[in-house]
């Protein structure tokens, strides 16, 4: 499918740049290349992290269609219940803000930004002297997913655009086709509660916040990017404002558990070396 | 009047009563009372990403709902689901949806979808729950009588049903198909272009292979590959390999079929390459499962029916003719044709169809499972006779030649196969309580027809392939087939396998493979058009698609009227929808014309009668003129909801209000 790899290929080529220029601008050249070193030791120190957040990653891939029909037949019909609750919100959201170059940017973020702001905060964490936080991030990753998609199967729901196609414009699809056909590839239109979008994005700004001490210059813009993910869900008709504030809610609960499950004290118990164990003192302060 | 007391407060002062002596009696009738609460609706549709316009007519409904004081849920299922909550479960109080056939259609199809003995019955038939006896004797009527006769009669069925209001037509929709034509051309304009009929009559645009070559190809290889995949794919489970088989047996066999063989890979065949939103197709290929077909389309061509309704005309398909014996049978006699497992079809498989139709389990079930669909049609036919292999005597109580052609345009379905799918449905073993059988719930997986398509291949949820029927009457010339015919005598009619088949369905389909793919809407659905991954869109359009359409230079629109109307379905074995003034009220809650101009974009037309697509069945008191609907006109107010008038009309109706408003009823 050519419209689909073009798009795919459009969205490595901006998250790659990104990448780089927030990677030379936030963690700056000196710390990079001090990051080099004991690059190996790292990765095999989050191995466990990692491949728990691949493992969920795999078996939402694999299992997304069967527990998809598992939620049609079992799952709580919501979409009335939601719709009764908040209304015409999005609706609202919609008819009062959307302008042109809004749904540009908003259409941006939801893809590229979206992208990349899960993707830097593996690169910045990754290049710290220590894993703790890094293990954290995939964990609270692979919680989202996993937390998602057993609330995807338990709760069966279509979004504002596919109950309101008369007030909210799927805006994101009538301008950019190529992206629903990605999007269907990733999801199908039931799962909309709660947002992962959200989660995954309210999720990276909190680590900014609780990493603000390292990273000063990634804190804003993190925030900045993650909000904006927020609204682009609601302004582009995708998601109802109940998904949103489940999201929130499921992006805290799963940073306050990566906190619980992984430890800064199991870095010295973990066999992995050099750099580990080295400052437990610092890294409770940022836990804090 | 005083402020009226909830019933708890009426429940804790009761004890407070009991003390007064005397007094308690008066309490206990006062507290032993139901309160009255406002009145619940819930109303089932499909999401915009299934279909754009059913939900505008949803949320139209919702808001003037709303605005007279009724709670309304709107609830988005998909189609699977809505159906098997309207059709199956019958478990909704109002659906909006879209009738089964897209052909305009005899009156006698009122007689599946309202008449009351089939009120207990699961599927297409009566949904709605429907009794009404002045109908029942008006649809047995139309049965027997002719001529103008019946047009009376079926005009005041029309002006019933219209006054009862079982459900409330609202539009007629244009079946919008992004096409293009630099693959296939022929897209018919005069009706819906994706239809049994439709398809068949496309023409592939010569390019590099003629396909009439490919089409008229010497069959005999081809039969005896049949044979041989037959005995392999019987077990069940080897479809896509027997046809791959297939292909390839074509192409060493058959010299002038090489040619387009010689790609098999895919550019050298010419494939139909359709999209659609409807992922049911890459699931389910049983005929009778009424939540898993839309129109039938595919099924239907995957299985001949006896004859087919080819505009106003009666075609014979699987039937070489039929013959009226006297009033209460019917002759019919087949053409030479064979299931695509390389059995012959017989006299006996059109007999099993008509006595599984009526009972799925055969008598193996205490209570008769009929099919879900097709129940109105199937019930015409009340006895069958095997005569000879190639001949069936059907028992038609007196009904009119209209009805008894109806009763054979059911799918003929091979018994070898369904005869195995009688016993009750089981799951994992352990035999429930659905009153059902494995023949209504199965997916019908490699399904084994007789007709012009058979299947390949399918990716559930993604993609199906369907291949041409290389064994098929149609593209079978007779001088060819007939092995003691040498010499050219192909134009007797008695041995041509096509006779009595209109010229433009000869040799078709006109494309060697059909692949459906399912895109997450419409609008994907008219850009993979716009780019030329796909040749047409086989999924409902919305209006926002067509200048998506327009902006592409190689895309052209295509629309027909289709006759598959979209209503609005009530539940009437629930209160208050059982209450015909109640739905009377509601159906001028509805203004057809705004859903027209604003859902549909003017892309359909507003109607009061199921039967508006059918030419002439419209009686003059049912015609929909000035913009209003000539018996139930919306409560309009310069083009808003009139509430203080709808109001109105329920309290004529005998309903309450609160003084918030709210339409009360006893408690659901």
């Amino acid at each position: 499918m050519t419209p689909f790899l073009s798009l795919l290929a459009s969205i490595v080529a901006w998250v790659g740049t990104m990448l780089a220029v927030a990677s030379v601008a936030v963690i700056g050249p000196a710390r990079l290349r001090d990051a080099w070193t004991g690059l190996r030791a790292r990765l095999w120190d989050a191995r466990r992290a990692a491949g728990t957040l691949g493992a969920v990653l795999l078996a939402s891939a694999i299992g997304r269609s069967s527990l998809q029909a598992v939620s049609e037949l079992f799952g709580l019909q919501a979409t009335a219940l939601i719709y009764g609750l908040e209304g015409g919100f999005v609706a609202w959201v919609q008819s009062t803000f959307a302008t042109p170059v809004l749904t540009a940017y908003f259409s941006w973020v939801y893809v590229y930004g979206y992208a990349f702001l899960l993707a830097f905060p593996v690169v910045a964490y990754l290049a710290l002297p220590r894993t703790t936080t890094l293990r954290r991030v995939l964990v609270a990753y692979a919680l989202n997913y996993a937390i998602g998609l057993a609330l995807y199967t338990a709760v069966f729901a279509y979004g504002p655009r596919n109950v309101m196609p008369d007030m909210v414009t799927p805006l994101l699809f009538t301008n950019r086709p190529d992206v629903m056909l990605l999007a269907s590839e990733v999801n199908v239109n039931t799962n909309v509660f709660p947002s992962l979008h959200t989660s995954l994005s309210v999720t990276v700004g909190t680590f900014a916040v609780l990493t603000r001490e390292e990273y000063p210059r990634w804190t804003p813009v993190a925030v900045w990017l993650s909000l904006s993910v927020v609204v682009a869900t609601m302004y582009l008709g995708i998601h109802w404002l109940t998904d949103v504030v489940a999201g929130f809610a499921l992006a805290f609960g799963c940073v306050a558990l990566a906190h619980r499950f992984v430890d800064p004290r199991n870095d010295a118990v973990e066999p992995s070396g050099d750099a580990s164990g080295e400052r437990p003192g610092s890294e409770a302060a940022a836990d804090a | 009047m005083t402020r009226p007391i909830s019933r708890r407060t009426a429940l804790a002062g009761l004890g407070l009563a009991a003390a007064s002596a005397g007094c308690l009696g008066r309490a206990e009738n006062i507290a032993g009372r139901d309160p009255h609460s406002q009145l619940t609706l819930e109303i089932n549709t499909t999401p915009a990403d299934d279909d754009p316009s059913g939900i505008r007519i949803a949320r139209q409904l919702e808001e003037h709902l709303t605005a007279v004081g009724i709670d309304v849920q709107l609830n988005a299922v998909g189609q699977t689901e809505l159906w098997r909550k309207v059709l199956i479960n019958q478990d909704f109080d109002i659906y909006v949806g879209q009738f089964v056939e897209t052909e305009p259609f005899d009156p006698d199809a009122l007689y599946g979808l309202t008449h009351s003995k089939f009120i207990a019955e699961s599927g297409w038939q009566n949904p709605f729950g429907f009794t009404e006896i002045s109908v029942d004797d008006l649809l047995e009527r139309q049965r027997r009588v002719t001529g103008t006769e019946r047009s009376d009669v079926v005009g005041s069925l029309q002006e019933t049903l219209c006054r009862l209001q079982p459900f409330s037509v609202v539009a007629f929709p244009d079946a919008l198909t992004a096409v293009r034509e630099d693959r296939f051309d022929g897209w018919t304009e005069d009706r819906q272009p994706l239809s049994v009929a439709g398809l068949l009559e496309l023409d592939a645009v010569a390019s590099d292979d003629d396909s009439g070559t490919v089409a008229s190809d010497g069959d005999s290889g081809t039969v005896s590959s049949d044979g041989d995949s037959g005995t392999v794919a019987s077990d069940g489970d080897s479809g896509t390999v027997s046809s791959d088989d297939d292909s390839g047996t074509t192409g060493s066999a058959d010299g002038s079929a090489t040619t387009a063989a010689a790609g098999t890979g895919s550019e050298g065949e010419d494939v139909l390459r359709l999209v659609t939103t409807d992922d049911r197709i890459t699931e389910n290929w049983n005929p009778i499962a009424a939540e898993y077909r839309k129109h039938g389309t595919f099924t239907g061509l995957l299985y001949d029916p006896l004859v087919r309704a080819d505009g106003e005309a009666v075609i014979p398909w699987l039937a070489a003719d039929w013959e009226r014996i006297d009033h209460d049978t019917l002759d019919v006699s087949l053409r030479d044709a064979r299931w695509h497992d390389g059995e012959p079809v017989t006299a006996s498989d059109v007999a099993f169809t008509y006595r599984f139709l009526r009972d799925t389990s055969l008598g193996n079930v205490e209570t008769p499972v009929p099919t879900p669909r097709f129940r109105g049609r199937s019930s015409i036919v009340e006895d069958e006779r095997v005569l000879d292999d190639a001949t069936v005597r059907l028992t038609v109580a007196d009904v009119n030649e209209t009805v008894a052609a109806r009763a054979l345009q059911v799918p003929i379905l091979p018994e070898h196969v369904w005869s195995a799918r009688t016993d009750a449905a089981t799951i994992a073993g352990f035999e429930l309580d659905f009153e059902t059988t494995e023949a209504v719930v199965s997916n019908n997986p490699d399904p084994v027809g007789s007709g012009p398509l058979r299947f390949v291949a399918a990716t559930a949820g993604e993609s199906v392939v369907f291949e041409r029927n290389p064994d098929h009457f149609l593209v079978r010339p007779a001088p060819e087939t007939d092995p003691e015919a040498s010499g050219e005598t192909g134009s007797g009619a008695a041995t041509d396998p096509r006779a009595g088949i209109p010229s433009q369905y000869h040799g078709k389909p006109a494309f060697d493979r059909l692949r459906i793919e399912v895109l997450p809407s419409d609008i994907s659905a008219v850009e993979s058009v716009a780019d030329g991954v796909a040749d047409a869109t086989a999924a409902n359009l919305g209006p926002a698609s067509v200048p998506r359409i327009g902006r592409s230079p190689d895309t052209r629109l295509v629309s027909g009227r289709s006759a598959a109307f979209y209503h609005v379905g009530y539940n009437v074995r629930r209160s208050p929808l059982s209450n015909p003034r109640f739905r009377a009220v509601i159906a001028r809650l509805i203004d057809k014309s705004a859903v027209v101009d604003d859902a549909f974009d003017g892309y359909a037309r507003a109607a009061a009668s199921p039967l508006a697509a059918t030419p002439d069945a419209v009686p003059a008191s049912l015609a929909w003129t000035d913009g209003t609907d000539p018996v139930y006109p919306f409560f309009d107010d310069e083009g808003s909801l009139d509430v203080a008038a709808a109001r109105e009309a329920f309290r004529d109706a005998g309903y309450r209000f609160d003084d918030e408003g709210r339409l009360l009823s006893r408690g659901q």
